[in-house]
């Protein structure tokens, strides 16, 4: 039973010129490989190169030409984005619907993910069946019942609704991966804990929630970057005078040629803070990508 | 051995619902948050909908499955339809197929990590973002967007471009339009008598800095002409006739064309003129259509006919990157030895591939197609932002039109309904596949 | 390792964000002391400390900006925190979706009278207050008030006004092709030919926004046809089908038909936006892309960004007589009460006087057919004259006739009369196929 890694194992067998072919082959994989990611970065490139230029440069001519004229390079849309809109103000609010969104959704999921684990009631699975079903239920389908249910209740067009709308519809995905992982606690922790004297709410807080640490961080990671790239429920149910970033960039779209400056910079400031927590919390992110693909 | 299962599923019930020793309604404090929200937020629409989809646009007459017929006859409704199939067929086949091409070829190559870290990146970016940033790429200028200009730029390395793009004879000159964008004289050519070949239409730009056109001189034995743009700046001048501050345009071919095919060819200097062999005397002068061939102006990604298929191509950039971790990680799970097994036994690396890593990945391969159908289904911000007014028609997708069907002057919300519900519908089937599965995994785990 | 630069990057937004947006307010009052002086204070308007007013519009970029610059002026004198929503392209869609949240923006500027129409048989507009009503009285002619009016109550103030029957050229390149200004079509088609001899794409057209093409249409129609079937025609009287527009489509035809006379071609057309089709005329001087751009005045904004001086480098002349007079299409940007309050009837006061229409006026792309502005407020010859014959037309000019119609016909993007005209610009021989379509979808939006 060898479990030698391939590349060890082969210098024995092939033939000189099978490994000649073999290590053309992998000099060509290699290409490939790197012009597939080149070919990946390039939207994202043009884009940041394209906010960096002067309106009138991009009008006239395409990104690349930063490189024979470095001197094009200017902050300009920046400083027209920073002046003459409400971006600056936009992205306070897509933040202040993300945290809360995303700290509600980990709060009642995880109170929720515990009882479905631990406690005990009445029909407990058929319950989180139905929650479970709930995960591929479009957004969507809620848009024109929700208007009018907020509207009864006054919270249409405010940050409020759409925190709760977001918190809602990530509830599903929040209960399913956090029951999972709660279940595999181990039982005599908890029951160590119960003989000790805790109550429930004490054996959450102290004992479940510190445990679930990972799954937390990635539901977390997952719920921040849904809710701050979200549009369309934001395009609905937001304060439209003070919109978040990716409503008040939709607003410019309409004469795209005409605000090619703003919404260039404005896209990837927009953009800034979505790649930095993705490439802080790669593993949590992945590993949420992989609990929760079906979403 | 059936003694043992029951055994275990009584020890197992006894446990859980004494274990923890907790009174129902600590359990309803627990959830009543989750619950309250599912209910009023995703649920309750539902059932909204559901109604809601039955009823006519003032929300008073019933009107059964009416909503449900209009959604399949309207015409737009109808694209939005063909529309969502393409995206449910082909969007999640391509990301799939690239995300399985990638995670199998960086498994072996050290670096691996950093390609996969660029492929998925954009997953972290909105679909605003993603969208703006196609619109640029898309861009149908080839001066400006970067997939024309690469489109252009290979086209050109083939077919390298026209010295007078969209130049054509002056109009009521001795030259006629003989096919395929080339121009004939009608009279045959005479050697000592030189030609006049008057055109116009000439960009700006290509006969700036041009000489002022000369008359050719009279050869004996040969047919010598000039070739120049017969417009005078400022307007003014004889048609037909070189005035002063016409210009010449050199470097354009003149072919003698005799029974339709060319005997002798010549390129005009930089004064306008050219002189062919005595052969060319009788001859029919041609301009071939190789020196006015408009610039290839790239593909209209963002037309009516390509806009879907461009706006498929953001998504694929998006998510492929999805497509290829969720493999990945499949792909570590599988066990060398098989892989080396089938190795020994004389397969290359393609049958490998084909016959022991995809079967074993089918799993994967199916939560990841499935996992982008649904997502796929629900698109909206993307095609919304992509598309231009002119192609919006042709973008359409069914979660945009739900939105147009609901929000408006000229809308029906029975019609917006009945397309929620009918979404829904779609996704059913999914669901209750999910649901299988995590009880099949429950239970297993018991 | 890649994480490096990403952070620099995050850091620098953060710091310029922190840096930029207190210095914003000072350029806003710099903005406010130049045009102070030109603006005058016909009217007294309350005091609305603190009341907050919500206002939406189409307009995004320069409109934009000198919009929210005539918001600035009204907060000044009135104290209320206005902010300014862009809609988007689809303004039914996007005022239609805060209604269904019973959570509307107060005030609208609504570009067609058809939408005007259809939200008030909604309900979804409130009259305007005696004040306001009195306001509009006192500055505009009958035939504005009647288009901001419905259902016999008056809803709306015309504040923005345009003549939608003009031709914009790049004056160095008509030089240079010996072109001159036409008075028909017949010599319009003439002096389109001479500039593509000369090398240079004749007319510049916005097809990816339906609307400019429903602006040709209705200049070629209502010149052609006369206004009395005009008028047939805006209410849906008569059919698309009739032989009249056969006529307008077939003479629209004779440009749309010839690619070399369209700048990009007849699909480089359909993909140009109404503000690149004005840019691609005037930027760069005698080096522009094509020589001619048909639309409104609104459009000397869009020659300002392009960097050309109206008057000299941008000229304009008068839409060409197809039949026996040139046509005169205007269109304009209706301000109406979506919410109760005193201070939307306010702010549409406001928007009635001159002294709301001087501040934009002033900084021009702007025409108001307010009677009692001041004319020397216009920023050049150009404008002025516009404006001064848009106040002194009278009855003898028609509305914009897609602005009239149900928006689901008229006003809104991929579909309707904004899509069949671009499958005509798309296939201009296809006359026949055109009408057929367009009287579908009028017959479906004219009947719910």
């Amino acid at each position: 039973m060898t479990t030698t890694h391939p590349h060890t194992a082969a210098p024995a067998r092939p033939s000189m010129p099978a490994r000649i072919a073999s290590r053309a082959g992998g000099g060509l994989l290699r290409l490939l490989l790197v012009l597939t990611g080149l070919l990946w970065l390039t939207p994202t490139v043009g884009l940041l190169l394209s906010s960096l230029r002067d309106r009138s440069d991009i009008a006239a001519s395409g990104w690349w030409q930063v490189f024979v004229h470095p001197a094009q390079l200017t902050t300009s849309s920046y400083s027209t984005l920073f002046h003459n809109s409400k971006v600056t103000h936009s992205l306070l609010t897509t933040a202040l619907i993300t945290v809360p969104a995303t700290v509600l959704v980990i709060v009642i999921g995880a109170l929720a993910g515990y009882a479905f684990a631990w406690l005990d009631f009445p029909g407990r699975d058929g319950w989180f069946m139905v929650v479970v079903g709930l995960l591929v239920v479009p957004v969507q389908v809620a848009l024109i019942p929700v208007a009018k249910l907020f509207n009864a209740l006054g919270i249409f067009e405010t940050t409020l609704g759409v925190v709760l709308f977001h918190t809602a519809f990530g509830l599903p995905f929040a209960v399913f991966l956090l029951r999972n992982f709660f279940a595999e606690i181990p039982r005599e922790l908890l029951e160590a804990a119960r003989l000790d004297g805790a109550g429930e709410l004490r054996l959450f807080t102290r004992v479940v929630l510190p445990l679930g640490g990972p799954a937390i961080a990635s539901l977390g990671i997952f719920q921040f970057l849904w809710v701050w790239n979200d549009m369309l429920v934001a395009l609905i149910f937001a304060d439209s005078g003070n919109p978040p970033i990716t409503v008040a960039l939709q607003q410019q779209v309409r004469q795209f040629g005409d605000n090619v400056d703003i919404l260039a910079s404005g896209a990837f400031l927009s953009m800034v803070i979505p790649l930095a927590v993705f490439f802080a919390f790669q593993r949590q992110f992945v590993s949420g990508v992989m609990a929760g693909a079906v979403k | 051995m059936a003694s043992t299962t029951q055994g275990t599923r009584v020890t197992r019930t006894r446990k859980a619902r004494g274990a923890l020793g907790t009174r129902p309604w600590a359990a309803a404090c627990f959830l009543l948050p989750a619950l309250a929200l599912l209910g009023a937020l995703v649920v309750y629409p539902i059932g909204y909908s559901v109604y809601r989809s039955l009823f006519d646009a003032s929300g008073h007459g019933f009107v059964g499955l009416g909503n449900y017929h209009e959604v399949f006859s309207d015409d737009r409704i109808r694209t939005a339809l063909k529309n969502n199939v393409i995206w449910v067929v082909v969007a999640p086949t391509v990301a799939t197929a690239l995300g399985l091409i990638f995670a199998v070829l960086t498994e072996r190559v050290r670096w691996g990590t950093a390609f996969k870290l660029v492929v998925f990146m954009p997953m972290a970016i909105s679909m605003l973002a993603a969208g703006i940033i196609f619109r640029l790429v898309y861009e149908q200028n080839p001066d400006r967007g970067v997939a024309n200009a690469v489109w252009v730029g290979i086209h050109d390395t083939f077919a390298s471009p026209a010295p007078y793009p969209g130049a054509r004879p002056r109009p009521n000159a001795d030259l006629a339009a003989s096919g395929g964008g080339a121009y004939t004289t009608r009279a045959a050519a005479r050697a000592g008598t030189p030609v006049l070949l008057p055109l116009v239409a000439v960009k700006p730009e290509d006969v700036n800095g041009a000489h002022q056109a000369a008359p050719a001189k009279a050869v004996p034995g040969k047919v010598t002409g000039t070739v120049w743009m017969d417009f005078t700046r400022g307007g003014g001048g004889t048609p037909g006739r070189i005035d002063p501050g016409e210009k010449a345009l050199a470097g354009l071919k003149v072919e003698a064309v005799k029974g339709g095919t060319a005997i002798a060819s010549a390129t005009t200097a930089a004064d306008g003129t050219f002189t062919l062999p005595a052969s060319a005397d009788g001859a029919r002068l041609r301009l071939p259509a190789a020196n006015f061939a408009s610039a290839y102006g790239g593909v209209d990604w963002l037309g009516p006919s390509l806009v879907t298929p461009s706006i498929i191509g953001a998504y694929i950039w998006m998510w492929a990157g999805f497509a290829m971790v969720l493999i990945a990680a499949g792909l570590a799970g599988v066990p060398r030895e098989l892989l080396e097994a089938a190795r020994v036994d004389g397969a290359n690396e393609w049958q490998v591939f084909r016959r022991v890593t995809v079967p074993l990945l089918a799993p994967v391969l199916a939560v990841v197609v499935v996992t982008l159908m649904i997502n796929v289904l629900k698109i909206f911000d993307l095609v919304y932002i992509i598309a231009p007014g002119s192609s919006l028609h042709d973008a359409n997708v069914l979660a945009l039109q739900l939105y147009q069907s609901s929000f408006g002057t000229d809308v029906n919300q029975g019609v917006g309904s009945a397309i929620a519900v009918f979404l829904l519908l779609l996704v059913l089937p999914v669901m209750y596949v999910n649901l299988r599965r995590i009880r099949r995994e429950r239970e297993q785990r018991r | 390792m890649r994480t490096a630069p990403l952070l620099a990057l995050v850091t620098a937004a953060v710091l310029a964000a922190a840096g930029c947006s207190s210095s914003s307010k000072n350029d806003n009052s710099k903005d406010d002391g130049t045009s102070r002086s030109t603006v005058p204070h016909t009217l007294q308007l309350p005091k609305l400390t603190g009341q907050k007013l919500k206002v939406t519009a189409v307009w995004t970029g320069v409109e934009q900006q000198n919009f929210t610059k005539v918001l600035d002026e009204f907060h000044q004198r009135t104290g209320a925190d206005v902010s300014f929503v862009p809609s988007g392209d689809d303004m039914a869609s996007f005022v239609g979706s805060k209604i269904a949240g019973g959570d509307p923006p107060d005030v609208a500027m609504l570009q067609q009278p058809g939408v005007l129409r259809e939200f008030a048989q909604k309900g979804w507009l409130k009259p305007l207050s005696a004040g306001t009503a009195a306001e509009l009285n006192k500055n505009f002619a009958k035939g504005w008030q009647d288009l901001g009016s419905a259902q016999g109550k008056q809803y709306g103030v015309y504040f923005k006004a345009s003549n939608k029957s003009l031709v914009w050229y790049n004056a160095r390149i008509f030089a240079a092709a010996g072109a001159k200004e036409p008075g028909t079509w017949a010599e319009f088609l003439r002096t389109a030919q001479a500039v593509a001899d000369y090398g240079v794409s004749p007319v510049s057209v916005g097809g990816a926004d339906g609307w400019t093409l429903t602006d040709w249409f209705e200049n070629v129609y209502l010149s052609q046809a006369g206004r009395e079937k005009y008028d047939a025609l805006t209410t849906h009287k008569i059919k698309w089908t009739d032989p009249s527009v056969k006529d307008a489509l077939t003479t629209l035809g004779q440009l749309f038909g010839k690619k070399e006379l369209l700048a990009g071609g007849n699909e480089g057309a359909l993909q140009t936006q109404f503000p690149t089709s004005v840019t691609q005329v005037f930027a760069d001087g005698d080096k522009a892309k094509a020589a001619m751009v048909y639309e409104g005045d609104f459009a000397a904004a869009n020659v300002t960004a392009a960097k050309a001086a109206i008057g000299t480098d941008a000229k304009v002349f008068p839409f060409p007589a197809v039949g026996a007079e040139p046509p005169v299409v205007t269109g304009g940007d209706v301000g109406v009460a979506l919410k109760d309050g005193q201070a939307a009837q306010a702010l549409l006061t406001f928007l009635a006087s001159p002294d709301a229409a001087a501040v934009w006026a002033h900084q021009g792309g702007f025409v108001s057919a307010n009677k009692n502005l001041d004319l020397s407020v216009y920023p050049d010859d150009v404008q002025r004259s516009i404006a001064k014959a848009l106040v002194g037309a009278g009855d003898n000019f028609r509305f914009d006739m897609s602005d009239q119609a149900p928006a689901a016909f008229g006003g809104k993007p991929g579909q309707g009369e904004w899509k069949d005209l671009q499958d005509f610009l798309k296939n201009p021989s296809d006359v026949a196929g055109i009408q057929q379509r367009l009287e579908d979808d009028a017959a479906k939006a004219f009947k719910s």
